[in-house]
C-alpha cells in the first residue's frame, strides 16, 4: 500500500485532505486586505524574543510573588487577629466548664486551623495574579518560551504547559498531560510535574521565609526562589529520566499561541474563585481533619501534658522524637519532623502542624514559630527546600494512580523523597561552608 | 431529549460557547487544552431538552493522543444526535481539518463559526452560505464572547436533529489513487453487516488505510478480518 502511495499512507491522506480544505477556502474566503501586524503580533516580537524571553517570564513570575506576598500581608495579619481573639474567647468562656473542650476550640481548631486559613489572602492573591496572566494570554507564551528551551534539551515541549498548570494544583497539571500524544513524554511529565511548587505549599513558603526573614524582600524572594528551584530540578529530572529511564527522542509537536487580550474582570474574579475554593474546601475538610488529630495527639494523655501545657509528655512528642533522628542532620527539631509526616498528606498540613503544636492562642502562629527559635536562616530554608520536594500530596498520588501504572507512581514517590533528602543536604552543606549555622 | 456534543480545536472559544448554552460556569482559559474531560451541560430551547457535552479540544482524530481519543470514542459509541463543530472563523484552513473528519465519521454536524467579530475585524470575507453548501451542513457565525449568534446556532442544532435542516452528504475524494483503495478495503469491509451497521464502512476503511490501532483492533474479530488484511497487504 505504502508502494501505490509512495509514503505513509496516514501522511498522504492527511495531505489530500489539507488541499480539499484549500480548493474550499479558494472559492469561500476573500481577504480585503493585506495583513497587517496586529497588536499580537508586536507583543509576541518582546515576549518570544529568544533572548529575553525567558528573563521576562521569570522577571513576571517575581513580580508575582513579590505582590502575593507583601500585598496579602495586612488581610493575613486580619484573620491572624481574628482566630487569636476567638481562641482567647474560647480559653476564657469554656476553660472553666470543660477545659478539654476549650483547649480543642483554642488550641485545636483556633490555631491549627487558623493558622492555615491565615493563608487564604495569599493563595488567592497568587489564583488572581496567574488569572490575570493566564486570560491575557501570556501564560501560554511563557510556556513556549520554556519550551524552546526545553526541546533543545531533548524534552517534549508540550510538557510545560501542564507544568505552569502545577503552579496552581498539580492534578489538573496531571490531568492536562492527555493532551500529550507520546506515551514516554506523557510519563516524564507526570514524573516530574509534582517539583512544580503548587498553591498549598505556598503557605509553608510564607510561613517559613517569614519567621527567618522577617517581612522584608528577601522573605520574597525566598519563595520566589522555591519556584525556580522547582522549575530547574523539573528540567533536570526529566532530563536524567529521558537519558536513563525513558529513552527516546521527544515527539514534534505544534503550539498555538491564544490572541492577547485584556482580560475581563469577572472572568479573573470567577478563575481565582473557582480555584481558590478548593483549598477553603480543603481547609474545611481534610485539613481540618489533620488538624484534630494532631491536637488529639498533643494533648493526651490528659493528665500528663495538663491540656497541651506540657507537649513533652504527649503522645505526638513521642512519635516525634521516634522519626526525630531522621532529620537531625538538617538540624530540624521533632516538631518539624512530625509536621513533615503530616504534610504527607497534604503540604498545608505542616502549618496546621505548626500551629496546633505551638498552640498558643493569643500569638499568632509565625510570631511563636519566630519566638521558638526553631529555625535558623539556614535550617529553614533547607526545610522549605525539603517540602518543595519530598513526596507528591496524597490527592496528587491518587491521580497519579488513575493515570499511569503503579509502579511508576511508587517510583514518583521514592524519587521525591530521596532528591528531597539530597537536595536539603546541600544546601545545609553549602551553607556550612559559607559559616552559616 | 437530543444529544449534543460540542468539539473543536483547542482554544476556539469551546468551554466559552458551553457556558453561554448551558448557563454553567465552566472554566474557561485563554490557553489550549483548558478542557481534559467531558462535561456535561443542559439547555432547554423551545420546550425541547438538549443534553450538551464539552469534549477535549482536538486538532484531529487520531488514536494517538487519550484527548483525542475521548473525543473520538464520545462520537462513535454514544452517537450524539447532533455534533456541533466550533471553528475559528480566524483560521479556517487548520480548523477545517477537523471538520472533515467529523464528515468522513458521518456524524450531524452543524458548524459554528466562531470568533466571527475577529474575522470581520481582520478584513476577512467568508461567504457562508457558499462554505455551508461545499460542507453539506448548516454553517452558523458565532462569537461565544459576546453570545451573538448562540440563539441562531441552538435553532440550528434543534433543526438538524430534527432532520429539518437541508445536508446533503459530502463526500471529500482522495484522488484517484486513494480511492482505488478506500473502495476495494470497502467492499470487503460492508460484507460483515454487524460492523457495517455499527460504524461507517467508509471511515473504517480509512482508517485501516491509515493503520489506526484503535479501529483495527475494533474489527480484528470480523470474520472476514483475514480478507481485509489481505486487500490491505496489497
Amino acid at each position: 500500500m505504502s508502494e501505490v502511495l509512495g509514503e505513509e499512507p496516514e501522511v498522504v491522506l492527511a495531505e489530500r485532505r489539507y488541499e480539499a480544505i484549500s480548493r474550499i477556502l479558494e472559492t469561500v474566503v476573500r481577504k480585503r486586505e493585506a495583513k497587517k501586524l496586529t497588536f499580537t503580533d508586536i507583543l509576541d516580537h518582546v515576549f518570544l524574543h529568544r533572548a529575553l524571553g525567558i528573563p521576562i517570564f521569570l522577571a513576571l513570575l517575581y513580580a508575582v510573588f513579590q505582590f502575593t506576598f507583601s500585598f496579602s500581608a495586612p488581610f493575613s495579619d486580619m484573620i491572624d487577629m481574628f482566630f487569636s481573639w476567638l481562641g482567647g474567647l474560647a480559653e476564657e468562656g469554656v476553660m472553666p466548664a470543660n477545659p478539654v473542650l476549650a483547649s480543642f476550640l483554642s488550641g485545636g481548631v483556633c490555631a491549627g486551623l487558623g493558622s492555615v486559613l491565615v493563608f487564604i489572602p495569599p493563595i488567592f492573591m497568587l489564583f488572581l495574579a496567574l488569572a490575570i496572566l493566564e486570560d491575557c494570554g501570556y501564560l501560554a507564551r511563557a510556556a513556549f518560551v520554556m519550551d524552546r528551551m526545553m526541546y533543545k534539551l531533548g524534552l517534549h515541549g508540550r510538557s510545560f504547559i501542564p507544568m505552569i498548570t502545577g503552579f496552581g494544583c498539580n492534578i489538573p497539571a496531571i490531568m492536562a498531560t492527555r493532551s500529550i500524544e507520546n506515551e514516554k513524554d506523557r510519563i516524564i511529565t507526570i514524573l516530574v510535574n509534582p517539583l512544580m511548587s503548587c498553591s498549598a505549599r505556598l503557605p509553608v513558603y510564607v510561613l517559613i521565609a517569614g519567621v527567618i526573614f522577617g517581612s522584608s524582600y528577601a522573605a520574597g524572594a525566598a519563595v520566589f526562589s522555591m519556584y525556580l528551584l522547582g522549575i530547574a530540578l523539573a528540567v533536570m529530572m526529566a532530563l536524567i529520566f529521558r537519558r536513563t529511564l525513558l529513552k527516546g527522542l521527544p515527539a514534534p509537536f505544534v503550539l498555538e499561541l491564544p490572541r492577547y487580550m485584556i482580560p475581563s474582570p469577572k472572568s479573573v474574579i470567577l478563575h481565582m474563585w473557582e480555584r481558590g475554593k478548593w483549598f477553603l474546601i480543603k481547609a474545611g475538610t481534610f485539613i481540618f481533619a489533620v488538624v484534630v488529630v494532631i491536637w488529639t495527639l498533643s494533648t493526651f494523655p490528659w493528665g500528663a501534658t495538663s491540656g497541651g501545657e506540657i507537649i513533652e509528655n504527649s503522645y505526638i512528642a513521642a512519635f516525634g522524637h521516634l522519626i526525630e533522628p531522621i532529620f537531625r542532620p538538617f538540624g530540624w527539631n521533632w516538631q518539624a519532623a512530625v509536621a513533615l509526616f503530616f504534610g504527607f498528606l497534604a503540604k498545608e498540613a505542616v502549618v496546621g502542624t505548626f500551629g496546633a503544636l505551638l498552640g498558643a492562642g493569643e500569638e499568632a502562629v509565625d510570631t511563636a514559630l519566630a519566638s521558638a527559635g526553631w529555625f535558623t536562616p539556614l535550617t529553614g530554608f533547607a526545610y522549605m527546600v525539603f517540602v518543595l520536594i519530598y513526596f507528591p500530596c496524597v490527592a496528587t498520588i491518587g491521580i497519579m494512580l488513575k493515570e499511569l501504572r503503579p509502579k511508576w507512581v511508587l517510583f514518583a514517590a521514592t524519587y521525591t523523597l530521596v532528591l528531597a533528602f539530597i537536595v536539603a543536604f546541600i544546601v545545609i552543606g553549602v551553607g556550612h561552608m559559607m559559616g552559616m549555622e | 431529549m437530543i444529544r449534543v456534543a460540542l468539539i473543536g480545536n483547542p482554544n476556539v472559544g469551546k468551554t466559552e460557547l458551553f457556558n453561554r448554552l448551558t448557563g454553567l460556569r465552566q472554566h474557561v482559559g485563554n490557553w489550549p487544552g483548558v478542557t481534559v474531560e467531558k462535561k456535561t451541560g443542559k439547555c432547554i430551547y423551545k420546550g425541547e431538552e438538549m443534553e450538551i457535552v464539552d469534549l477535549p479540544g482536538t486538532y484531529s482524530l487520531t488514536a494517538h493522543a487519550i484527548d483525542e481519543l475521548i473525543a473520538r470514542d464520545y462520537i462513535v459509541e454514544e452517537k450524539p444526535d447532533v455534533v456541533v463543530d466550533i471553528v475559528d472563523g480566524t483560521n479556517l484552513e487548520r480548523n477545517l481539518y477537523l471538520t472533515l473528519l467529523l464528515l468522513e465519521l458521518e456524524a450531524n454536524v452543524v458548524v459554528a463559526l466562531n470568533q466571527w467579530d475577529m474575522v470581520n475585524e481582520r478584513g476577512i470575507e467568508i461567504d457562508v452560505n457558499k462554505l455551508s453548501e461545499l460542507l453539506g451542513v448548516p454553517v452558523v457565525p458565532t462569537v461565544a464572547t459576546t453570545g451573538e449568534g448562540v440563539e441562531a446556532l441552538k435553532e440550528a442544532v434543534l433543526n438538524a436533529a430534527e432532520g429539518r435542516e437541508k445536508r446533503r452528504k459530502v463526500v471529500m475524494g482522495y484522488g484517484e489513487d486513494v480511492e482505488a483503495l478506500i473502495k476495494k478495503v470497502e467492499a470487503v469491509i460492508v460484507k460483515d453487516t454487524s460492523l457495517s451497521s455499527k460504524y461507517p464502512p467508509r471511515w473504517l476503511a480509512i482508517k485501516l488505510l491509515e493503520r489506526d490501532e484503535e479501529v483495527t483492533k475494533r474489527v480484528e474479530d470480523s470474520p472476514f478480518w483475514d480478507e481485509m488484511r489481505e486487500v490491505l497487504k496489497r
